[in-house]
């Protein structure tokens, strides 16, 4: 049943996040959809996946809001409350599908992987090469900033 | 309950706020829940099998996603900066405005 619940308040939120007229409000909404998509990893037992779900979340949604607040224009038209509640009626019958209907695919034997064993022995090149790119990325941001204070001095 | 219609139902979301949305923050809205709806399909066929790959490479995968919400904030933030408006409509007028201009 939690799950059901989760599911539909995934598909309303996500919804909000679109269709709403204002910036702030969608991005509150985009953070209801992080949020349920955490739950929802934690809830199916992906706990990793719902800790990492939530944080990168909570930093794509602190950079929205700082982009939100300072780029869009205050003389946008607010959501009357009829929209809202036709947006919330959309999301819960898009959501119907997902609760009632299945697809069925062909069933394999699965060997349980353990999450470290997934990470370090089959993706263990992966993540060290993965790590190498965020250190050349971050070094060359830290190099474009040098330069750019020691031209402008 | 099934987690592939509840993505594929993610996806035509994103899709559909992509193709009809004229905000930039909007169009960057539809892109995240386009690359949520496609983590929470692997996650979720990976976890109900029992498997600790889908979460391995849901890591990999954030990357990519960080990645991309980075560049198109920073294409955000430059556009509406020179342009003073993230409108793509309005930022295609200034720009024919702009080129017919530097015809005449």
């Amino acid at each position: 049943m939690i799950l059901e619940i989760l599911s539909v308040g995934l598909i309303i939120s996500a919804c909000l996040a679109l269709f709403l007229d204002e910036v702030i409000h969608s991005v509150a909404a985009l953070s209801g959809t992080f949020l349920f998509t955490a739950l929802l990893y934690y809830v199916n037992g992906a706990i990793y996946a719902g800790i990492f779900q939530f944080a990168v979340g909570v930093g794509t949604l602190a950079i929205l809001f700082l982009s939100g607040e300072m780029l869009s224009s205050k003389s946008i038209k607010k959501t009357s409350p009829r929209k809202s509640l036709a947006l919330v009626g959309t999301g819960f019958v898009l959501s119907l599908p997902a609760i009632f209907l299945s697809v069925s695919g062909p069933s394999g034997t699965f060997s349980d992987v353990s999450f470290g064993d997934a990470l370090w022995n089959y993706n263990g090149l992966d993540v060290v090469l993965q790590a190498l790119v965020i250190l050349t990325v971050a070094l060359g941001i830290a190099i474009v900033l040098y330069e750019r204070r020691n031209g402008g001095k | 309950m099934d987690f592939v219609i509840l993505s594929l139902v993610m996806l035509a979301i994103g899709i559909y706020g992509l193709l009809t949305h004229r905000q930039l923050l909007k169009v960057f809205i539809s892109i995240e829940l386009i690359a949520t709806a496609a983590t929470l399909n692997f996650v979720m066929l990976a976890s109900s099998a029992g498997q600790g790959l889908g979460q391995a490479f849901l890591i990999l995968a954030f990357s990519t996603d960080t990645a991309i919400s980075a560049l198109i904030l920073a294409l955000l933030v430059i556009v509406t900066k020179k342009y003073g408006t993230s409108n793509i409509n309005e930022i295609l007028k200034m720009q024919e405005k702009g080129e017919s201009e530097a015809e005449a």
